[in-house]
């Protein structure tokens, strides 16, 4: 059981970072490098709250999510957009999300040290999991981030849905230019996508604070993580992320306890790599990844 | 001041050639061939554990050293090293064997890592490609830090220092070796803007269907392109790994040997080899002041070397914005020289 709650609790963490990278892919056509960057300031949000003003983190999960969000918003105003209008290729945006991101790396790392050196908080290598609490005997944040990943799904697919915003974003997906002639502002809609982006990275940024030890540089160490979540769920569909996310975590616990059956336990240090692995296959093979797959076609051609 | 100043200038030469090789082998694949490779840490790191590994064996196998020593080669690492070192400095041309087979070896590593990166990466295209590449950089550092074997996990191992014969002329000697295979490189590069082939690979890069109609297999090529960067990027992790006289994995992290060159090379200008000069040492030179002076700023609350990330951050996207051919922007180059062409007109004209 404590196996599945760690699986469930990684999947929940890896969709809520890969759901900002596929949204900003979709909307904007740019892979976010700085996706790292915007997890990282969530777990520094959560560490000056919980120092400063006290109480469990859970309390500062939506400043997570603002200052995350703001940060997307910062990107996407002060380089996408610029760029944008200048007709950049993608691979230029991508590189502009670097450069931002090298920024937030000298950022963060400052923030840390003038934690530790003014305010003698141990900001370099922190874990908060002795201020989360159980429920029913398991940690507080296995259970939440499951149900905030649910409650996030929940209220995005309701928001794309029934809201004429959320209508606009999905129109705007599909055809920027048609959307543009029909009166749509596409410059909201892509800073929309980006702020959600940045907020989604910014909540799972402070989830993690509970479960990972954290450092300045967590963001970094999980990117590629998350493009793998992105890529193997496909960024055709905005539920790709859930369902790349919820495989990944699969493959990090369980299938490394396959492998250690069959192999033995020292290809435990070499789970990263699983998921690089899926990585490289799924772009080789079925590069529109698992939710671009047309299942009913694969069937209905079966079946004829 | 003279002496601190000195080694300042030394510590810089020796990476400007480091980082010169790197950023040549990008703008191959980049600049010429369009292939965006965000795994050059692969290839580098590559290069770093042959060094990491094979120097100190092959230094036990030629001077016949203890062999009960290399059961437990980690854990009496030090050991040997210091009797490598110790006979090297009195011994030239085992420092100068044990550098040109590693290289070798290095290079041939080089090719394979790259080949073994490129091949499933080569028929993917633009950012897919680049996100490829990115993933599998990520592989040799999980395997650097969990294979004890291979460079003593995440406490490094150190290396024979082959440049021990030169004496208080170490550094020196190191930074002139790198700068000369840097400058091996450029004529490379030199030689290789003037030749048929360097149109090929522009023909890939700006359109390869139009190349694949003329008869280039496009995805050959890029595979050819991949490999010869990564010989290269190998060869500057060697060059790294004997300048250090160590090899531990976390010095060869992504940001400072992926994202940073991309930095420079974009900054400077893809097009052109003096742009990817300037490039790498504005940001070298800028990098090494900010750490060279940072005692000056005592008074500031964090560690000053931070900032560099700021600063080549936003100078990045500034030229992105602003000028995104780069400082040095691409020239057009001419298949013949302007005194053949005059030399053919007049022949035409002459009616020969």
């Amino acid at each position: 059981m404590s196996t599945l709650m760690s699986m469930v609790t990684l999947s929940s963490f890896l969709s809520l970072m890969g759901f900002g990278l596929t949204l900003v892919r979709r909307t904007t056509g740019v892979w976010n490098i700085a996706q790292g960057g915007f997890v990282s300031i969530g777990t520094y949000v959560i560490l000056t709250s919980v120092n400063f003003l006290g109480g469990s983190p859970y309390l500062y999960l939506p400043l997570a999510f603002l200052i995350g969000a703001g940060a997307g918003s910062v990107l996407f105003l002060v380089a996408i957009d610029p760029l944008r209008k200048r007709k950049a290729s993608p691979i230029i945006l991508l590189v502009a999300t670097i450069a931002f991101n090298l920024t937030l790396i000298g950022v963060i790392n400052i923030y840390a040290d003038y934690l530790q050196n003014v305010f003698r908080i141990n900001s370099k290598n922190f874990l908060l999991t002795k201020l989360d609490f159980k429920i029913f005997g398991y940690p507080g944040v296995s259970i939440i981030s499951a149900l905030i990943l649910l409650v996030f799904t929940i209220l995005f697919y309701l928001f794309l849905k029934y809201t004429k915003t959320g209508l606009t974003l999905r129109g705007s997906t599909e055809q920027p230019d048609l959307a543009g002639v029909l009166g749509v502002n596409i410059k909201f809609v892509y800073l929309l996508s980006w702020t959600l982006s940045g907020g989604s990275a910014g909540l799972a940024g402070g989830l993690l604070t509970m479960f990972f030890q954290c450092n300045p540089n967590i963001g970094a160490s999980l990117i590629a993580m998350m493009f793998c979540v992105s890529i193997i769920g496909g960024v055709e569909e905005i539920y790709g992320p859930f369902l790349g996310g919820w495989l990944v975590g699969f493959t990090q616990i369980y299938g490394i306890v396959l492998l250690v059956k069959v192999l033995g336990s020292w290809v435990i240090s070499y789970k990263e790599i699983l998921p690089m692995i899926i990585l490289v296959i799924t772009l080789i093979f079925i590069p529109q990844g698992l939710s671009g797959i047309k299942w009913g076609a694969k069937v209905r051609s079966k079946k004829s | 001041m003279w002496h601190q100043f000195s080694l300042f200038v030394i510590d810089i030469v020796a990476l400007l050639g480091i980082y010169l090789i790197i950023n040549f082998s990008l703008r191959l694949q980049l600049g010429y061939t369009g292939v965006f490779n965000f795994g050059l840490v692969l290839t580098f790191t590559g290069g770093a554990y042959v060094v990491g590994w094979l120097p100190v064996r092959l230094g036990m196998w030629i001077l016949h050293i203890d062999s009960s020593l290399g059961e437990n080669m980690i854990w009496n690492n030090g050991l040997i090293i210091s009797k490598i070192n110790s006979i090297i400095q009195g011994n030239i041309w085992v420092g100068l064997a044990i550098f040109f087979i590693t290289l070798i070896v290095a290079a041939f590593i080089g090719a394979i890592l790259g080949f073994a990166s490129g091949y499933p990466a080569a028929r993917l295209e633009g950012d897919y490609l680049a996100i490829s590449f990115l993933a599998l950089g990520e592989i040799l550092r999980v395997i650097g830090t969990n294979y004890d074997p291979l460079i003593g996990g995440p406490l490094g191992v150190q290396v024979p220092d082959i440049w021990a014969w030169t004496g208080n002329f170490r550094f020196i000697t190191a930074s002139t070796v790198n700068i000369l295979v840097a400058f091996g490189v450029w004529i490379y590069m030199y030689f290789l803007e003037r030749s048929p082939i360097s149109r090929t690979l522009r023909a890939v890069r700006d359109n390869k269907v139009v190349a694949s109609s003329l008869g280039k297999n496009v995805t050959k090529i890029r595979l050819k392109v991949i490999v010869a960067g990564g010989i290269m990027c190998s060869i500057a992790g060697a060059l790294y790994a004997f300048y250090t006289a160590g090899v531990v994995t976390s010095a060869y992290g992504m940001n400072e040997w992926t994202f940073i060159p991309w930095v420079m090379v974009v900054f400077g200008g893809l097009g052109s080899n003096w742009g990817v000069v300037v490039g790498t040492l504005t940001f070298l030179v800028i990098q090494k002041l900010i750490i060279f002076y940072k005692y000056s700023f005592t008074f500031l609350p964090f560690d000053p070397v931070w900032l560099q990330y700021i600063l080549m951050g936003s100078a990045l996207l500034l030229i992105l914005i602003f000028k995104p051919s780069g400082i040095v922007p691409e020239k057009i180059s001419y298949a013949l020289t302007m005194r053949k062409t005059e030399k053919i007109a007049n022949e035409i004209l002459s009616g020969k």
